[in-house]
């Protein structure tokens, strides 16, 4: 307990430098700011803002890209509420309640009881990423390229289980991720692989050209084709603080919301996404009267809101502690540490404990500032909203292009983004969902060194990865959770969930 | 009888035309990756050679392909819907033609000069804001050459990256 309390003194520290005070602030502003728009996501947003880091150091960077993934998070709300269009997959359910809210009239309190639960859940967060951190951190120094294989195995199969829609489709996204990720120069031996032998090629695929693609300039096109009519909410924004009614109303599911999002954000897989939809089930099935969720009832904006924010937060615990990134935002932050010269891992907090703890000190003061920036300034994001499509796709583009050229200074860097752009399109067009491949494709490199190793130490016995308990445990695990998902009956009411 | 083995019964049809082209999608993919690795040596367990992962995702790929391909004669599923290649090709063209144009390009007898971002800003928005159906071409001008000033100013004086400007004309 005294160590964690020190660490936070070491990370506060840290973070309130002024330097870091402002970029903390940089970053939730221009966070929300892209998060605002619709059809540009957390991801989108960060591969598109991560040249503004370049000039920064390692701790300052990535103070400012965790405020950008936020503040792009809680943008994502924003729009839900007022536009009925959910900015990314998270805040799909806050608009079932939180726009019915709006058109009451109560637009103010369901953005003031979003912001409020969003905070709580993010102190809570900040308190279990500095408890669970340095303990996981030693578990995963205890961990061999076997149980590393294995942990990522099951990452693996929980991201197809909570991937939305079909699970075959899902799985083939993995595989695809994994197949890309063997091009270019095999680490062994310095063959190329599958590189056309095609020089910019044998690298391998830059990250950020593959994200930008695929949930840019794709993205761009899947919102071209169904242009969405906005639904700005016309009435009155009203009055912003929750009165002592909402207030009692919304304690309890915002409790709720943080514990569920906490746990599941720390998952491999994408709990975040998850967290909302179970918070808003639960709290449909405990209301006295559920049929009032879906008409405006503050529960339904109250418990996702925090579940979301709680499980954007703990989805760092893995990245910071085992270096394994259980989402695609997060794996994002892993192709922006390395740009910084940090390679994430359990490494990190015994080499750079102030980059650690200065980062998880500056969620809690990103956090604070969501809300200064939010409540009295959504005036300001309303009038955002107006801008027409038309004008607001060839400003994501040419920021896209910007951020893309400035990665590696290489303009081929842009012209293959415009390919894999073309791949997303088809991609979506054919039913697939982009976001497991990208984190097949940020696995796939560490997987196959860590297999290989394994494999080495073990003479080329695949039995290793059952045999050591930890690893054959993870493996189980996998095993489970896929059976479970493919059980048709279960398979249904995983439906449920998400068309709810 | 669950409504699965009711469909079954009816005989195999194409049901869901999306999955189908999914599918063969995945194989097409597969056998390209194939192809390609085909020459790299695929080693021993104890020894891993370059080309043993690549041959193995490349080879699940193919068999999730065929059973997506198998499925969609069995559930239905959604049909293809019609592409906008306007889309495409503006804004993935404005794209590439940014590439081209920042720092210039020389492919055999294909040569672009060096233009910088003055050109390459404007020409991006431009093209790409053709794609949208309630364009206006007066704004779109007006908006091409507002974006380029605050790009310009944001990322190579505020942000210090070095992006050329104009080398042809400035000198920077």
């Amino acid at each position: 307990m005294s160590e964690m309390i020190a660490h936070l003194q070491l990370g506060f520290g840290v973070a309130l430098s002024l330097q870091n005070i402002a970029l903390a602030f940089a970053g939730c502003l221009v966070g929300t700011l892209i998060g605002v728009l619709p059809g540009v996501g957390p991801i989108a947003t960060i591969a598109m803002l991560l040249p503004i880091t370049f000039g920064l150091d390692p701790v300052g960077a990535l103070i400012m890209l965790a405020g950008i993934y936020y503040g792009a998070q809680y943008g994502g709300s924003t729009t839900a509420i007022l536009v009925n269009i959910p900015g990314e997959a998270t805040a799909v359910v806050t608009t079932l309640d939180g726009h019915q809210m709006a058109k009451q009239g109560r637009a103010g309190v369901a953005l003031g009881t979003a912001a409020l639960g969003s905070f709580f859940a993010g102190c809570v967060a900040t308190l279990i990423i500095a408890a669970l951190g340095a303990p996981l951190t030693k578990l995963a120094l205890l961990f061999g390229p076997a149980e590393y294989f294995s942990l990522m195995v099951m990452g693996l199969c929980f991201a197809v289980v909570l991937a939305r829609g079909s699970i075959l489709k899902a799985f083939c996204m993995i595989m695809l991720g994994l197949l890309l990720s063997t091009i270019g120069t095999d680490l062994e031996t310095g063959q190329e692989r599958m590189t056309f032998g095609f020089p910019p090629l044998s690298d391998g695929i830059d990250f950020a050209v593959l994200a930008m693609g695929v949930f840019g300039f794709a993205e761009v096109l899947r919102n071209l084709e169904n242009p969405e009519t906005r639904d700005v909410v016309r009435a009155k924004i009203g009055r912003l603080l929750p009165d002592w009614n909402d207030i009692k109303q919304s304690f309890l599911p915002v409790v709720r919301g943080t514990a569920i999002g906490g746990i599941l954000g720390i998952l491999p897989g994408n709990g975040a996404v998850l967290g909302p939809f179970a918070s808003y089930t639960v709290e449909k099935k405990i209301a006295k009267d559920p049929s009032r969720f879906g008409r405006g009832a503050i529960e339904g904006v109250a418990g996702p809101e925090s579940a979301n924010n709680a499980g954007a937060q703990t989805a760092f615990i893995p990245l910071l502690t085992l270096g394994i990134p259980p989402n695609a935002v997060m794996a994002l932050m892993v192709g922006a540490m390395t740009i910084h010269g940090i390679i994430p891992g359990p490494q990190v907090m015994t080499k750079n404990p102030e980059l650690f703890w200065g980062m998880i000190a500056s969620m809690w003061i990103g956090n604070l500032m969501l809300l200064i920036i939010n409540l009295p300034l959504v005036g300001v994001w309303v009038k955002l909203l107006q801008v027409p499509y038309r004008l607001m796709f060839p400003a994501i583009l040419i920021f896209c292009c910007i951020g893309i050229y400035s990665v590696n200074n290489q303009p081929v860097d842009v012209a293959f983004t415009a390919l894999f752009g073309l791949f997303g399109y088809i991609l979506i067009k054919l039913g697939f969902e982009p976001a497991p491949m990208l984190l097949g494709f940020v696995l796939g490199k560490l997987m196959e060194e860590k297999l290989r190793q394994a494999l080495i130490i073990s003479r080329g016995s695949f039995m290793t990865f059952i045999e050591r308990p930890i690893s054959g445990g993870l493996l189980a695990v996998a095993v489970i959770i896929l059976i479970i998902a493919l059980l048709p009956s279960i398979s249904k009411k995983r439906d449920e969930v998400f068309t709810e | 009888m669950s409504l699965n083995t009711i469909e079954r019964a009816q005989g195999l049809r194409v049901r869901s035309q999306q999955d189908l082209a999914a599918g063969l999608f995945m194989i097409l993919l597969a056998v390209v990756a194939l192809f390609l690795a085909s020459d790299l040596p695929m080693g021993s367990l104890r020894q891993i050679g370059p080309g043993m992962l690549p041959k193995a995702f490349a080879v699940i790929c193919a068999g999730l392909g065929v059973l997506l391909a198998l499925s969609s004669l069995r559930y239905n599923g959604e049909k293809l819907s019609g592409w906008s290649w306007r889309g495409v090709i503006f804004v993935l063209g404005g794209a590439v033609v940014f590439g081209l144009t920042i720092r210039g390009f020389d492919l055999g007898p294909i040569k672009v000069p060096q233009l910088g971002l003055v050109v390459s800003g404007p020409l991006v928005v431009l093209i790409s804001g053709l794609a949208a159906d309630d364009r206006k071409i007066k704004e779109l001008v007006i908006f091409a050459l507002v974006m380029t000033t605050f790009c310009a100013l944001l990322f190579k004086y505020a942000l210090g990256l070095p992006i050329p400007l104009a080398p042809w004309l400035l000198g920077i």
